[in-house]
């Protein structure tokens, strides 16, 4: 769109390290590059978010991927269809519980709490003792309900044989709140995205149990929501809203560019958190020792390409957790709302390797693996899942109901 | 009725609550946080809560409806969707209103009508009070800009006025600005600023 006046853009976010596409768009000039006159605001809660996107007070937002696929299916509030053309990040999640809570699962089970990723079976015993001791339950708390970070607390404690809606209480807790409230004892433990995580260990009052990656060595997280209708009314500006976006992303995952990155996000108008905080996070800083992996990947294997498999995956545990009804069509919904189709225009233009199928098998790669299925070979990183499960789109439904703790069928 | 406002401006929430003391029988709580009044929330019992957007607890108070054991009366609604461009409104104007319970839409509605209006009140009232402290900070910029021509070009109050006046309409800018430009170039060749 050069040459023609800017168009005017007011996108949302909240503080978090995955809003860096945004933040860096604008930092350095990608969407002015476009044409685009972006106005960041920063938002108190992703209901504000939501709210705003939908009665077009912003034009588009950081949201949670989840978000996206419930409000298209009217689900937790109006039926607004909304699409999500880009992924801003893999990984960057993680389950924290306060010190004292680690230390009693350290002597309860020290085995469990020796493994990556902490295994949930330490806290099932903790939440055993507390039972006898006739201690109040734990109270965990996650961003929203339709989140990663819910599913991904959810999937950890399940697996060890944990009820996350009898065992525990779970609650909603804004992001910049969490440390305080687990330092406060309001709250034991939550899933929140970086650098929250490593907020509450550099304050002292968690620990990091689990990383995103370790539970799905490269797992979906946010994305870029605007409304269908909005996206019908501006596709070219959507287009130039997406390149801007892949520049920024590819700039903000190269090695050289991560210092500036880390200044950028720390300022008062982004995450609003001392650099070295916000560096811990890419490094993935827990107690002692730094855990190895992706930590926040925003650009390398093919990051930003909407997986219909990611949105079916979140549509699987969606139904697993009772949040949507059992006949939902769960490929037709995952392929109303994550759009690429919209990806691949965008990222032909700019030249950038895109992936020539819509979905894969996602925790079938034990190993770092190449995509051949892609404009020029793309490099992919190993994706298991902690549980040794395998999810595949067509078989979403079996995947949700396989469970044995959840709201379908057994339990 | 039992109206919750949950809003971290007090002064705001105050305006909101003398508002709605006008609307029927009614009895109403203000906290700047949820977690002010999360304690007593199941004892206030309130059929509507209003809530500021700018408050970051409305992420938690929407995971309300999904609570069951925690709380037994969940929040059900969001604002009224049967009139068009009331939730737009509502949302631009920065409150949000949830039903508890099974109230009527309709009376829910005069509730979030009034409290709309009230933070509307509370934008122009701040705007009002912005813009007299710009004009008084611009008044006292020309009044020292005024001194400094009287000072160094040796004129009458007077005379440095129409001076000052003949800059900004030459300029075609406002007379604050001609004077803090005036008082920034004499602290520049006095070798104050650098």
């Amino acid at each position: 769109m050069s040459g023609d006046r800017p168009i005017d853009l007011r996108l949302g976010f909240i503080p978090l390290v995955d809003c860096a596409p945004l933040a860096a768009a604008k930092e350095i000039g990608l969407f002015a590059a476009e044409g685009l006159n972006v106005t960041l605001s920063r938002e108190a809660s992703w209901a504000n978010v939501r709210d705003k996107v939908q009665a077009g007070l912003l034009d588009g937002a950081h949201m949670l991927g989840p978000m996206t696929l419930a409000a298209s299916l009217g689900v937790g509030g109006e039926r607004v269809p909304m699409i999500a053309p880009l992924a801003l990040n893999l990984n960057g999640s993680a389950i924290t519980v306060s010190t004292s809570l680690a230390r009693e699962m350290r002597v309860l089970d020290p085995e469990a709490m020796a493994a990556r990723p902490r295994a949930a079976r330490a806290l099932a015993r903790a939440i055993q003792a507390r039972r006898e001791r006739g201690d109040r339950p734990l109270t965990f708390a996650t961003v929203f309900p339709f989140s990663m970070h819910n599913y991904e607390l959810r999937w950890w404690m399940a697996e060890a044989g944990l009820d996350p809606d009898r065992d525990v209480r779970l609650t909603i807790t804004p992001p910049p709140r969490m440390s305080a409230r687990l330092k406060s004892g309001e709250i034991d433990g939550f899933c929140v995205g970086a650098p929250w995580n490593a907020v509450a260990v550099s304050e002292g009052s968690g620990e990091i149990l689990a990383h995103a990656s370790e539970l799905w060595r490269a797992g979906p997280d946010k994305v870029l929501g605007v409304t269908a209708d909005w996206a019908a009314r501006n596709p070219d500006v959507l287009r130039a809203l997406l390149r801007a976006l892949l520049r920024a992303q590819a700039w903000a995952d190269a090695p050289e560019n991560r210092d500036a990155l880390v200044e950028l996000l720390a300022r008062a108008e982004y995450v609003d958190t001392p650099a070295e905080v916000i560096r811990l996070s890419f490094d993935g800083a827990s107690d002692a020792a730094q855990t190895p992996g992706d930590h926040v990947v925003f650009n390398r294997y093919a990051a930003g390409f909407p997986w219909l498999s990611h949105a079916g995956w979140f549509l699987a545990h969606m139904l697993r957790w009772g949040q949507i009804d059992p006949s939902v069509d769960i490929p037709a919904a995952a392929r109303g709302v994550y759009r690429p189709d919209l990806y691949r225009a965008a990222a032909n233009e700019i030249g950038a390797p895109v992936p020539l199928v819509d979905e894969k098998l996602e925790g079938a790669h034990a190993a770092p693996w190449t995509m051949d299925e892609a404009c020029a070979p793309i490099p992919m990183p190993a994706d298991t899942f902690f549980d040794g499960r395998v999810f595949d789109l067509a078989q979403a439904r079996r995947y949700g109901a396989s469970f044995d703790i959840g709201r379908l069928g057994g339990a | 009725m039992r109206v919750l406002i949950i809003d971290p401006d007090e002064a705001r929430a105050a305006l909101v609550a003398e508002g709605l003391a006008g609307v029927r029988p009614l009895t109403v709580h203000r906290a700047a946080a949820l977690q002010d009044v999360e304690a007593e929330l199941s004892a206030f019992a309130p059929d509507v809560v209003v809530v500021a957007c700018d408050s970051s607890d409305r992420d938690t108070l929407e995971s309300l409806r999904e609570a069951t054991d925690a709380n037994p009366r969940p929040v059900v609604m969001f604002v009224d969707r049967s009139t068009p461009g009331l939730a737009e409104a509502a949302i631009e104007a920065g409150v949000a209103a949830y039903v508890v319970g099974g109230l009527s839409p309709g009376r829910v509605r005069s509730i979030l009508e009034v409290a709309m209006s009230r933070f509307q009140l509370m934008q122009k009232l701040r705007a009002d009070l912005d813009k007299a402290k710009a004009d008084l900070a611009s008044r006292k910029t020309v009044e020292r800009a005024k001194g400094l021509l009287m000072k160094e070009r040796s004129l009458d109050e007077e005379a440095a006025y129409r001076l000052l006046r003949k800059l900004a309409m030459d300029s075609g800018r406002p007379l604050g600005a001609i004077a803090a430009d005036l008082l920034s170039f004499a602290e520049v060749l006095k070798g104050k600023a650098k």
